[in-house]
C-alpha cells in the first residue's frame, strides 16, 4: 500500500538541506506521497530507505515506452481490475510479427500496411503499433538485414524477438537507439540480455511461466540496472493465460507481489487459436500483443476491441444534439426524433442507411440516456421536443408537421401533440422495424 | 480468486421423462468465479437464432445459409445437424408486422421448430404490446412441457411474458438496457409475480462492437462481480446477443469480398468477450461465427 506523507518523512534523513529541490524534507515528503517526486532525488538516502520509498511510491504498474516519435507505445501504469472501477488507461500495442526468414518484398509490403493503414473511427485514428521482428532463420546476419529492410522504410516501434543475445545485438546495431523491445529474457540468460538492454538503453521482456518465476527474474534483471521491463508470462494456452494474467493484475496493483508491477506480453502466434488468444488479450491484461499479420475484418474488428475496452466508461458517449440528414432528404421526407445517447443514435442511423430511406433524424440532448431512461426520468419530455424542432431548424427543414416519436416515448405521445402542434406518430420500439414501419406509414 | 457467491442454475429444454421431447437438455450457472477461471470451467452455450419473417433478417446470413431460411423448421434442424448449435433461438419476426393476427401462425412455426430439432428452445415473442398477451400465451402454450427460455421481460413489459412461462413451465429472459441497478429491479419484479430465481436469466443488452459495446461488456462485469459478492438478485445467468452486429457500417459496407468475414469477425469479438465478462449464453447468426466460437471456448475451458 501507498504511504502517507508522514510516514515518508519519518524515514527521510531530516537535513533540511534542499537539495532534492525542495525547502524542506517535510515538503520532499509531501510531494513524494502524492507521486509528484522521485525518492530518488535525495541523495542521502540509504539503500533500504531507497528502495522502501521506490516501491511504495511508484505506480504499482511501470509505464514503459517502446519506441519513439508519435507513434511510440506506452503501456502499463493501470490501476484497477475492471474498467468500471476506472478505466484502463493504455490501449495494447498491437504488434504484427515479421519473421527474418519472408522476402525483401514480403516485408516491404507488411510494414508498409502497418505503417500507413489507418481506420477512423468515433473521431480517432486507430492502426496496428508496430512489428515483432522474430529471428527464425537463426542467422544473425539475415536477422540484421530484416531489421534493416525495416528501418530503412518505416518509423514503427519494434520487438526484437531471439534467444540469442548475439543475434539481437546485430539487429541493434540498425534500430538500437529507437528504444526497441528485446524478446526475452530467461532465468538462464538473462545477465547477458540486461547487459545489451543497458548498453542500448532498450526495454527488455523477461519470460516465466508463474508469479513467482516473474517475480524473481524481475527483481535480478533490477539489480543489473534495467528497470524497463515487460513480462512473458509463456502460457501454452488462452485459459492459462487468462489465469497467469489475472493473477499478476491483482498482485501488481494490491501490490502483494510489487515485482510482477509491469506490463504483460502476449504472443498469440503461439496459439492453436491465435483470434481468440488476440481478443482475450486485449480484454484481460496483454499489454504488447504479437499477432500474425491481420487482413481487413481482422484489423477492423481487433481496433475496434480494443477502442471499446480502453474507453473510459465514466463518459456516457453522448452525440451532440442537432438535426441529422440520412440519406439526402428533401423538405418532405419524414422526420424521427431519437435520443443522443450515442448507442441509440448509431442504432437507429444503421438501419435508415441500410434500408435507404431519405429522412431527418432529429437527435434531443437527454444528457446520453436512452429513450428508455429518459422517458422514465422524465428527461425526454414535451418541451424537449418543442426546444429541439425550434433550436435546430426542423420547422424550416421540412414543409410538413409530422414528427415520429420512439416506440418507447409512447407515454409523452399526447402532450408533445398538444404542446408542438405537430402531429405525432409513435414508432416501433426495435430500431430493426423502423424500415417497414416508415415504407408502410409514410410511404 | 475466492467469492461468497455462486450462480443459480437454469436448466432449459426437456426431456421425454420431463414431459418434453428435447433430445438435449441444457443448464447454465453455477459458477463460483469469473469466467474461465479456475473452478469455472463450465463451456458458454451457443444459441444460433433463427426467425419466421426474413423481411428485417441480415441478407450476409440468408444468403450464407441458404433457402432452409423460408422455413423455420429446417432452418431449427441444419442449426442443430450442420452447424452445431448448443441452443436455438426463435425470433417471430412474423408478430412485428403492423396489424399482426395470425397468433395460429405462431403456434405452426413452433411446433415445426420443435419437429426440426432436439435441442432447447429460445422463443422470442412479440414485441409490441397490443398483441403481447395473445402472442405469449400462444407461445407457451406450443412449447408446453418443453422447458423452454420465453423472451423478452422488460421492465414495463414483463406481465405477459411472464404469465405465460408461469402457466407453462418456461423460464423467462429478463431484458434491461445497460443498467445493473434497473436489471436487479426487474429481476425483483419478476421474482414477487412468481417466477422462481432458477427460471431467469438476465439480458443486460448487448450493443454491437463499436456502437456501445464497452457498456454492456462492462454491465455485465458489474452483474457478475456483485452476483459473487453475494447478491442473490443478480446471481442468474447471463444471456448476450449483440443483434446489430450485422446492421453497422463496418458490415454492411464491407469489401464484397470479405463482407462474409466482417461479419462473422464482428459477432465473435462481442460474443466472445460477453463470455469473457460472464455470459452464460451467446447468441449469434452467421453460422460460421458459432463454429469460430465454439473452437475459441474450447481453448479457454481448457478442452483443446
Ligand atoms: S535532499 Fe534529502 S535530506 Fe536534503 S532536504 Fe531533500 S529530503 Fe531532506
Amino acid at each position: 500500500m501507498a504511504l502517507k506523507a508522514l510516514d515518508i518523512y519519518k524515514i527521510l534523513p531530516k537535513k533540511n538541506c534542499k537539495e532534492c529541490g525542495f525547502p524542506t524534507c517535510l515538503a520532499f515528503a509531501m510531494k513524494i506521497a502524492s507521486g509528484k517526486a522521485d525518492p530518488a532525488t535525495c541523495p542521502y538516502l540509504d539503500e533500504e530507505t531507497r528502495q522502501k520509498l521506490g516501491a511504495a511510491t511508484r505506480p504499482p504498474i511501470r509505464l514503459v515506452r517502446i519506441g519513439v516519435g508519435p507513434r511510440k507505445v506506452v503501456v502499463g501504469e493501470e490501476t484497477v481490475l475492471f474498467r468500471h472501477d476506472k478505466t484502463f488507461y493504455h490501449p495494447p500495442g498491437l504488434m504484427v510479427e515479421i519473421p527474418d526468414t519472408w522476402s525483401p518484398g514480403q516485408v516491404k509490403v507488411v510494414a508498409a500496411q502497418i505503417e500507413n493503414e489507418m481506420f477512423t473511427r468515433v473521431g480517432q485514428d486507430l492502426f496496428l503499433s508496430g512489428v515483432a521482428i522474430r529471428n527464425v532463420s537463426g542467422a544473425a546476419d539475415t536477422f540484421q538485414k530484416t531489421v534493416a529492410a525495416i528501418e530503412e522504410m518505416v518509423s514503427l516501434p519494434e520487438i526484437l524477438i531471439s534467444d540469442h543475445p548475439e543475434v539481437l545485438e546485430a539487429g541493434l546495431i540498425e534500430c538500437g537507439t529507437y528504444r526497441p523491445l528485446l524478446c526475452a529474457a530467461t532465468d538462464a540468460n538473462y545477465t547477458s540480455f540486461c547487459r545489451l538492454a543497458t548498453k542500448f538503453g532498450c526495454p527488455l521482456t523477461v519470460r516465466a511461466g508463474s508469479v513467482e518465476g516473474l517475480a524473481n527474474l524481475t527483481t535480478k534483471c533490477v539489480q543489473e540496472g534495467v528497470e524497463d521491463l515487460v513480462m512473458d508470462p509463456a502460457a501454452t494456452t488462452p485459459r492459462e493465460f487468462l489465469a497467469l494474467s489475472t493473477q499478476i493484475r491483482k498482485a501488481a496493483i494490491e501490490r502483494t507481489v510489487p515485482a510482477v508491477g509491469y506490463p504483460v506480453y502476449c504472443d498469440t502466434t503461439t496459439y492453436p487459436d491465435p483470434d481468440a488468444a488476440c481478443a482475450l488479450g486485449v480484454l484481460k491484461y496483454g499489454s504488447l500483443i504479437v499477432t500474425r499479420p491481420l487482413e481487413y475484418s481482422r484489423k477492423l474488428a481487433f481496433l475496434t476491441l480494443r477502442q471499446n475496452i480502453y474507453t473510459d466508461p465514466q463518459k456516457p458517449i453522448q452525440m451532440a444534439p442537432g438535426l441529422y440528414p440520412v440519406n439526402s432528404p428533401g423538405r418532405e421526407s419524414p422526420l424521427l426524433i431519437t435520443v443522443n445517447f450515442s448507442l441509440t443514435y448509431f442504432t437507429v442511423l444503421g438501419y435508415l442507411e441500410g434500408a435507404k430511406i431519405p429522412c431527418h433524424l432529429l437527435v434531443v440532448d437527454t444528457e446520453g440516456l436512452s429513450v428508455l431512461t429518459a422517458v422514465a426520468a422524465g428527461k425526454l419530455n414535451e418541451t424537449l421536443v418543442r426546444e429541439s424542432l425550434k433550436k435546430f431548424g426542423a420547422e424550416e427543414a421540412v414543409s410538413h408537421r409530422t414528427l415520429v416519436l420512439p416506440g418507447y416515448a409512447a407515454p409523452i405521445s399526447g402532450r408533445v401533440e398538444e404542446m408542438t402542434g405537430w402531429k405525432v406518430m409513435v414508432g416501433p420500439r426495435d430500431a430493426a422495424d423502423l424500415p417497414e414501419f416508415l415504407e408502410k406509414e409514410m410511404g | 480468486m475466492t467469492w461468497s457467491g455462486e450462480i443459480d442454475r437454469v436448466h432449459i429444454g426437456a426431456t421425454k421423462q420431463e414431459g418434453g421431447t428435447r433430445s438435449r437438455v441444457c443448464t447454465v450457472g453455477g459458477a463460483k468465479n469469473l469466467p474461465f477461471l479456475e473452478g469455472a470451467s463450465e463451456m458458454p452455450l451457443i444459441a444460433l437464432e433463427i426467425c419466421d419473417d426474413t423481411g428485417s433478417w441480415s441478407p450476409i446470413v440468408l444468403a450464407y445459409t441458404g433457402d432452409v431460411t423460408r422455413d423455420a423448421g429446417e432452418w431449427a434442424k441444419k442449426a442443430e445437424k450442420e452447424f452445431g448449435a448448443d441452443l436455438v433461438r426463435l425470433h417471430l419476426t412474423s408478430t412485428r408486422k403492423r396489424g399482426f393476427s395470425d397468433v395460429r401462425g405462431v403456434r405452426t412455426t413452433i411446433e415445426a421448430v420443435l419437429q426440426g430439432t432436439g435441442l432447447p428452445l429460445i422463443i422470442e415473442g412479440s414485441n409490441e404490446p397490443s398483441v403481447d398477451s395473445e402472442v405469449f400465451s400462444a407461445c407457451g402454450e406450443a412449447a408446453a412441457g418443453e422447458r423452454a427460455l420465453l423472451g423478452t421481460a422488460e421492465a414495463d413489459r414483463y406481465r405477459s411474458v411472464a404469465a405465460a412461462a408461469v402457466a407453462f413451465g418456461h423460464g423467462v429472459i429478463a431484458q434491461s438496457p445497460i443498467d445493473i441497478n434497473l436489471a436487479k429491479q426487474l429481476n425483483i419484479l419478476l421474482h414477487e409475480i412468481g417466477m422462481p430465481h432458477d427460471r431467469i436469466v438476465i439480458d443486460p443488452f448487448t450493443g454491437a462492437l463499436g456502437y456501445g459495446f464497452e457498456y454492456s461488456y462492462s454491465v455485465m462485469e458489474r452483474i457478475r462481480t456483485a452476483a459473487l459478492k453475494g447478491d442473490t438478485d443478480l446471481a442468474m445467468p447471463m444471456i448476450s446477443a449483440a443483434a446489430d452486429s450485422l446492421n453497422i457500417k463496418e458490415v454492411r459496407e464491407a469489401p464484397q469480398e470479405v463482407r462474409d468475414e466482417t461479419a462473422v469477425m464482428w459477432e465473435f469479438c462481442a460474443a466472445f468477450s460477453a463470455a469473457v465478462a460472464g455470459a452464460e449464453i451467446v447468441c449469434v447468426r452467421h453460422p460460421r461465427t458459432l463454429e469460430k466460437l465454439k473452437k475459441g471456448f474450447a481453448h479457454l475451458a481448457g478442452e483443446g
